[in-house]
């Protein structure tokens, strides 16, 4: 019975091995396909990272021979196929490895069995799933706890006191194969590459991220359960998501527009995010934007109006004129109202049609120009723009006020109710941005609110009082009907 | 209660003579030998000056990366030397600090099996592993954790850094036989060596490897010298 039961089983086993390893191989081979249609022009030929369009890239394409992952939920070196199915579906934030959840299901498959086909060694061992401590959920002493522990075990070195990618070590960061990797901006969340949820964070921190600097930190916590204090500290430091704004409102307010990027006034101020990418039109392109949010705050009164923004940088850059460059941002406005949908070319204006720029740069402060195109700018003569920057722990924030009104037919003026286009220009000098290698926007709109009036305060109550006299006499002839 | 005393410091003294003297016997009774490697390079010292620019209280201000580090009579330090098929070596277990934002020593060697990490420095190192016969390595080191214990059972030449401290840069040796480390006059003595035709290695992580056939002979001294060229 016992022999009878152990031939059926390994009747069962062999029938197993014969359907699976053809079934296998023809996944592999029909993967082979879909990788040369869509990976192979940055993951290259050989899986070895050195597609044509590789040198463009960084973080670069994975190398496949090397069998490093940087995603597992594996407590070893191999990461399972879901592993590679999620990260060949998703894509990875933060990089061009883009989502291909375009696909069909199968060939992404077919693609993950392919992709394994180039390290073979690693996946030799098979995978061993990654046991994370007891879940902690989130609440304030466990934050407090995980801040403690960011502390102690000193993840400021790379991602920096607030956890905005700035650390002393940052600069020096390499990967195995020796190309500069930034730290994660840990209050960008949505750019984690390997997921935002809580237990993609805990994974990523108990098994650090491989081929990179981070290090595993399972067993480098003072107790299991640091790992999920630590995650909830993370998780404290930013939104889930940009929220990007589609509209850029201008608050109306009364009195003086305080200077001080760092004043209260400011903080009570709705912000919005509007995100960047990289200026790639024009040479030098920028593949590997550094600035991707700048959040605005905006305000006038009846002389004024005023930008507040707030952008990460990791530098704060003077530029030493050759590799680095000074930090700048702008915002840009068509010199005059448009009348119609016609507006100037996004990318700073071109021959005919110039731009106005709001520009701030490290060590000249707040200036306005005139584009005509990226490379052709010129000071305006007469300029008025006052502003103060601000740096701290990898973020810069700046208030740059000008009039509301406007003299020239460079200057545009701001008139309330009226939808203006603007777009924003952002440089990392640190990082080498100068000149058309920049961060940018298409145009946006911003409007100014309503002056605020005092109409709000009486037009409720007189509304009010009108409708319980209108009431009060109907009760009244109704009680007088009645009793007749 | 002295005389105890007395009769317990006699008993040790007589018990490590008696050890001192084993020790050699046991080897020649085993038909072991030593092997006096000394390595001379005829080139320059290459070595880094550079400025540190973080955690200077616990780095100094300055470091030095030796990547050829010569002794006088141009004896090349910091090379492994080692009998890889020797059989029956004794179990090595190297211990490596991290000290000053330096490993400490810069080349250590071991046999496959376990080694000990030290952090005496109380802040963050993450000791970053670039094996391949071997898995490879990057786990943080908080100033909390003094000790680590890793695995290395596959022969190889591992190197070590430290993504905090980019300069940090060790090596650890796992070889299976007997090896050792040669000092500043560019001497590394093999000993317990079985006797009869042995390969001697010599490796240095700047200026590759080298090696020469050498006759053992069981409780004698065997001379065997190396020249390493600059590359």
């Amino acid at each position: 019975m016992v022999a009878a039961g152990t031939r059926v089983g390994l009747l069962a086993a062999l029938l197993l091995i014969g359907v699976a390893t053809p079934v296998w191989a023809q996944d592999a081979n029909a993967g082979k396909a879909v990788y040369e249609r869509k990976c192979m022009l940055c993951h290259g030929e050989k899986g070895d990272g050195k597609g044509p369009a590789a040198e463009l890239l960084l973080p670069k394409p994975r190398d496949f021979t090397r069998g490093l992952f940087k995603i597992r939920s594996t407590a070893n070196k191999t990461p399972t196929d879901q592993d590679l199915f999620r990260i060949v579906s998703d894509g990875m934030p933060g990089t061009t490895m883009p989502a291909w959840e375009v696909l069909p299901e199968r060939d992404r498959r077919n693609v993950v069995a392919y992709i394994k086909t180039f390290a073979p060694d690693t996946f030799k061992e098979a995978p061993k799933k990654l046991e994370l401590p007891k879940e902690v959920s989130s609440s304030e002493a466990s934050i407090k706890r995980g801040k403690e522990m960011f502390e102690a075990i000193e993840c400021h070195k790379c991602h920096g006191t607030d956890g905005r990618a700035d650390g002393p070590s940052r600069p020096e960061l390499k990967d195995e194969w020796g190309y500069p990797v930034a730290p994660a901006n840990l209050t960008k969340r949505w750019n984690f590459r390997g997921g935002r949820s809580r237990a993609e964070i805990a994974t990523r921190i108990a098994n650090g991220v491989l081929g990179t600097p981070m290090p595993a930190f399972l067993d480098s916590v003072e107790k299991p359960e640091d790992i999920w204090h630590l995650t909830n500290y993370i998780v404290s430091l930013g939104p889930d998501s940009p929220q990007p704004a589609t509209l850029v409102t201008v608050n109306a307010v009364t009195g003086a527009i305080p200077d001080d990027p760092a004043a209260d006034f400011w903080k009570k101020i709705a912000p919005h995010n509007i995100l960047l990418e990289g200026q790639v039109i024009v040479d030098p392109r920028n593949f590997n934007p550094a600035i991707d949010l700048v959040s605005v705050r905006a305000v006038y009164n009846d002389k004024e109006i005023a930008f507040h923004l707030t952008w990460d940088d990791p530098s704060e850059s003077k530029g030493d004129g050759k590799t680095t460059f000074p930090d700048a941002i702008a915002l840009q406005f068509a010199p005059q109202q448009p009348t119609g949908t016609e507006r100037p070319y996004f990318l700073m204006g071109d021959a005919n049609d110039g731009v106005y720029l709001l520009r701030w740069e490290q060590g000249k402060g707040v200036g306005e120009l005139t584009a005509h195109g990226p490379t052709k700018l010129t000071p305006i003569q007469g300029a008025e723009a006052t502003g103060n920057a601000a740096f701290k722990n990898g973020q810069y924030t700046l208030v740059m006020k000008r009039a509301l009104a406007a003299t020239g037919a460079e200057r545009p003026s701001f008139r309330p109710r009226v939808f203006t286009p603007v777009a924003f220009q952002a440089w990392e000098g640190g990082a080498g941005d100068t000149g058309p290698k920049m961060s940018l926007t298409s145009w946006y709109y911003l409007r100014l609110e309503e002056p605020q009036s005092n109409r709000r305060f009486f037009i409720p109550p007189v509304a009010a009082l009108l409708t319980f006299g209108v009431l009060g006499v109907l009760v009244r002839a109704a009680r007088r009907r009645a009793v007749q | 209660m002295r005389k105890v005393f007395v009769t317990l410091t006699a008993m040790t003294l007589v018990g490590s003579a008696v050890m001192l003297a084993a020790g050699p016997r046991l080897a020649g009774a085993q038909g072991g030998g030593t092997v006096e490697v000394e390595v001379k390079y005829n080139g320059a010292p290459q070595v880094e000056k550079l400025k540190v620019n973080k955690d200077t209280e616990k780095c100094g201000q300055e470091t030095t990366i030796e990547k050829v580090a010569v002794g006088p009579n141009k004896g090349l330090a910091n090379a492994v030397a080692s009998a890889p098929n020797a059989k029956g070596a004794k179990p090595v277990k190297a211990v490596v600090d991290q000290h000053g934002c330096k490993f400490v020593p810069h080349v250590s060697v071991m046999t496959p099996g376990e080694m000990e990490l030290k952090n005496s420095d109380d802040i963050l190192h993450n000791i970053h592993t670039y094996s391949t016969a071997n898995p490879a390595i990057n786990k943080a080191q908080p100033k909390f954790k003094k000790t680590m214990t890793e695995k290395f059972e596959k022969p190889e030449m591992i190197k070590l850094t430290c993504d905090v401290h980019s300069w940090m840069l060790g090596w650890l040796a796992v070889v299976p036989g007997v090896a050792a480390v040669t000092d500043t006059n560019g001497v590394a003595k093999l000993e317990n060596v079985p006797a009869g035709k042995q390969k001697i290695e010599v490796w240095h992580s700047t200026l590759g490897k080298q090696d020469k056939e050498v006759d053992v002979k069981a409780g004698q001294t065997t001379k065997v010298s190396f020249e390493m060229k600059g590359k």
